[in-house]
C-alpha cells in the first residue's frame, strides 16, 4: 500500500497477442467461401447473374409502366394492412412492456424468471411471421384476424429482446437511490427504469409498426388478409403493371412511417 | 441510535470489505468517515440501510436488526434513512419534483406512486424539501438541466422527503468543485443541527472533515482505526488512518482555513 515514488515497479512483459481476432476473420472468410462454392454452397455465379439479367426484360418493361387506373382498387386492402399493421403494433408493443421487463437480469424478480422469459422469447422470435400466418390461417380461417394474431407475436418477441436488452444497460444509480429510500420492484421499474429506456421504446415501437407493415404484406400471400393477397392474386396473373402500382405504394407508405417516426423520436429524446 | 456489533462484509470475489466492526452512532450525531478508497468507507454506510448485506455481525437501529429483516421490514427500515450519493443517481429524464417524490414511495405505496397519483400532501411534503436546499423554482425542471451542485441538492431534498432519522452520505461532494463542495456540506451541517437528523458522512478530504464533522472516525482496510472528536483528529491522526504521508490532493481547501498539506 506504502507508495513510495523512489524506485517504480518493473516494467511488465508485453501480453501475448490475441489469436481470436486473426482467426475469426480468417474462419469468416472460410465460411464465406464455404457458402458460395458450387459443390456445398449455392453455387452463386455473379456471371451469370448479369447473363440472366435480360430475361426479365419483359416484366421490367411492364414493371416500369404502372397502371395508375388499378389503384382504386388498392385502397381496401391497404387500409386492411394498416390497420392490422396498427392493431398488432398497438397490442403487440403493449404487451411487449411487462415481458421486457420480467426479460431483464435487472428488473426480473429471481433469476427463474429472467431465464424462463428469455427463453420464452427466443422460441416466439425463432418461428418466422410466415410459419406463424400459416398457423392463424389453419386455425382462424383466411383473412385479417389471422394475420393480426401473427403479427402480434411477432411484435412482442422483436419489441421486447430489443427493450429487454436496453433495460440491461440502464443507468443502475437511479436503481440504488429508489432502493435506498424503500422502494419497491414495481416502483423502481417505474421511476427509475422506465424513463431511461422511454424514447428507446417508443423508437422500438415505431420500429416494429414499420416491420409490420412490409411484414403484413409478406403474410397476405398466405392469405392473411391485407395488400398482400391483392398482390399475390396480382403476381400470380402476371399482371406486373398492378403489381407495381402496388410495390409503389408499399415504398410510398413505408418512407412516411421512416419520416414520421424520425420526427417523433426527435421530440421525444 | 445505530449499533454495529462485530460487522464484518466479505464480497464474493475474497475482499474483506469490513472486519468484526462494533461501533455507536448516537441519535442527532453529524460523523464523518475518513479514509483511502477501498478503505470499507462505503460499504459501512451501506450496511446501515441494508445495500451491502452483512456476512456475519449485525447492525441494528433502535433495536431492529437490519440483517434479520424481512424484505418488507427492510423496506420500512429503508423508508426511514435518506442517502446522498457520490453521483447524484437522479432519474435525470423526469422532473425534479419526480425525483424528490421517490422520497416518498413508502408512505404513498405501491399503486399511487406507480400511477404518479401522489397524495397532495406528498407533493407538499416533496416542496418543502425542495425549498430547505432553496431551488423550489426548479421544480418542474428536468434533473438533466441542472448544474452538479443543483443536482446534488435535489439528491438532499430527497433523502429529506423521506423525513428520514437518519441521512447516509456517501462521498457527497467527491463529484463537486469546491465551492459547491462547501455549500453542500452546509446544507447537511444544518439539516443536521436543525432537524436533529444522525447524519454520517464519507468524505475523503481531511479539512472538509476537520469543519463539518462533529465526530470523526477513521477506516483502513476495513478495520476502524480512529475514533474521536474532530478537534482532536490533527495531522498525525490522518497520517494514521491513510497509512502514508499527506498530500495536497487530500485537503480541498478554499473558504476555510485548514492545515497545510506536507
Amino acid at each position: 500500500m506504502s507508495a513510495t515514488a523512489a524506485a517504480s515497479p518493473a516494467r511488465p512483459p508485453r501480453p501475448r497477442r490475441s489469436v481470436t481476432v486473426p482467426i475469426g476473420i480468417l474462419a469468416f472468410i472460410a465460411i464465406t467461401w464455404a457458402a458460395l462454392s458450387a459443390e456445398i454452397g449455392i453455387g452463386l455465379d455473379v456471371l451469370e447473374i448479369l447473363s440472366d439479367l435480360g430475361n426479365g426484360a419483359r416484366i421490367w418493361a411492364e414493371f416500369l409502366e404502372p397502371n395508375w387506373a388499378f389503384l382504386p382498387q388498392t385502397a381496401r386492402p391497404m387500409l386492411e394492412t394498416v390497420q392490422m399493421a396498427i392493431v398488432a403494433s398497438v397490442l403487440g408493443c403493449s404487451l411487449a412492456l411487462p415481458v421486457s421487463f420480467l426479460a431483464s437480469r435487472v428488473t426480473s424478480p429471481n433469476v427463474v424468471s429472467f431465464v424462463a422469459n428469455r427463453g420464452i422469447l427466443s422460441v416466439v422470435r425463432a418461428i418466422p411471421d410466415l410459419l406463424y400466418a400459416l398457423v392463424f390461417v389453419a386455425a382462424v380461417g383466411i383473412g385479417a384476424l389471422a394475420g393480426v394474431l401473427a403479427l402480434l407475436l411477432f411484435s412482442i418477441g422483436v419489441t421486447a429482446k430489443l427493450l429487454s436488452e436496453t433495460v440491461d444497460g440502464v443507468d443502475a444509480g437511479p436503481i440504488e437511490s429508489a432502493r435506498a429510500s424503500g422502494g419497491g420492484r414495481l416502483q423502481i421499474v417505474r421511476w427509475s427504469v422506465l424513463p431511461q429506456v422511454l424514447p428507446n421504446y417508443v423508437a422500438y415501437s415505431l420500429y416494429v409498426f414499420e416491420l409490420n407493415v412490409r411484414a403484413s404484406t409478406v403474410i397476405g400471400l398466405v392469405g392473411a388478409g391485407g395488400i398482400g393477397r391483392l398482390l399475390n392474386t396480382e403476381r400470380v396473373y402476371f399482371r406486373y403493371e398492378n403489381v407495381s402500382v402496388i410495390v409503389i405504394e408499399l415504398f410510398l407508405f413505408v418512407f412516411l412511417i421512416e419520416l414520421g417516426s424520425i420526427w417523433l423520436r426527435r421530440r421525444l429524446v | 441510535m445505530i449499533h454495529f456489533e462485530n460487522a464484518s462484509v466479505v464480497y464474493p470475489g475474497g475482499v474483506h470489505a469490513l472486519k468484526n466492526l462494533t461501533l455507536d452512532i448516537p441519535d442527532g450525531q453529524m460523523m464523518v468517515i475518513v479514509g483511502l478508497s477501498g478503505a470499507g468507507k462505503s460499504t459501512l454506510v451501506r450496511a446501515i440501510n441494508g445495500l451491502v448485506p452483512l456476512t456475519s455481525g449485525d447492525v441494528t437501529i433502535d433495536g431492529v436488526s437490519v440483517r434479520h429483516a424481512k424484505p418488507h421490514q427492510l423496506r420500512e427500515i429503508r423508508s426511514r434513512i435518506g442517502m446522498i450519493f457520490q453521483t447524484f443517481n437522479l432519474v435525470k429524464r423526469t422532473t425534479v419534483l419526480n425525483n424528490v417524490l421517490m422520497g416518498r414511495f413508502h408512505s404513498s405505496g405501491t399503486l399511487r406512486s406507480v400511477l404518479g397519483l401522489y397524495r397532495p400532501e406528498d407533493t407538499e411534503i416533496a416542496m418543502q424539501a425542495l425549498e430547505r436546499v432553496g431551488i423550489v423554482d426548479k421544480a418542474y425542471v428536468r434533473a438533466s438541466n441542472l448544474s452538479g451542485g443543483q443536482q446534488q441538492r435535489v439528491g438532499i431534498a430527497r433523502a429529506l422527503a423521506q423525513q428520514p432519522k437518519i441521512i447516509l452520505a456517501d462521498e457527497p461532494v467527491a463529484s463537486l468543485d469546491p465551492p459547491t463542495s462547501h455549500m453542500v456540506m452546509r446544507d447537511l451541517q444544518r439539516i443536521n443541527r436543525e432537524l436533529g437528523i444522525t447524519t454520517i458522512v464519507n468524505l475523503h478530504f481531511l479539512d472538509l472533515a476537520r469543519v463539518y464533522g462533529e465526530r470523526i472516525i477513521g477506516m483502513r482496510a476495513g478495520e476502524l482505526v480512529y475514533d474521536g472528536t474532530a478537534a482532536k483528529a490533527d495531522e498525525n491522526v490522518f497520517r494514521d488512518i491513510y497509512g502514508r504521508s499527506l498530500t495536497a490532493d487530500d485537503v480541498l481547501g478554499e473558504p476555510t482555513t485548514s492545515a497545510a498539506a506536507t
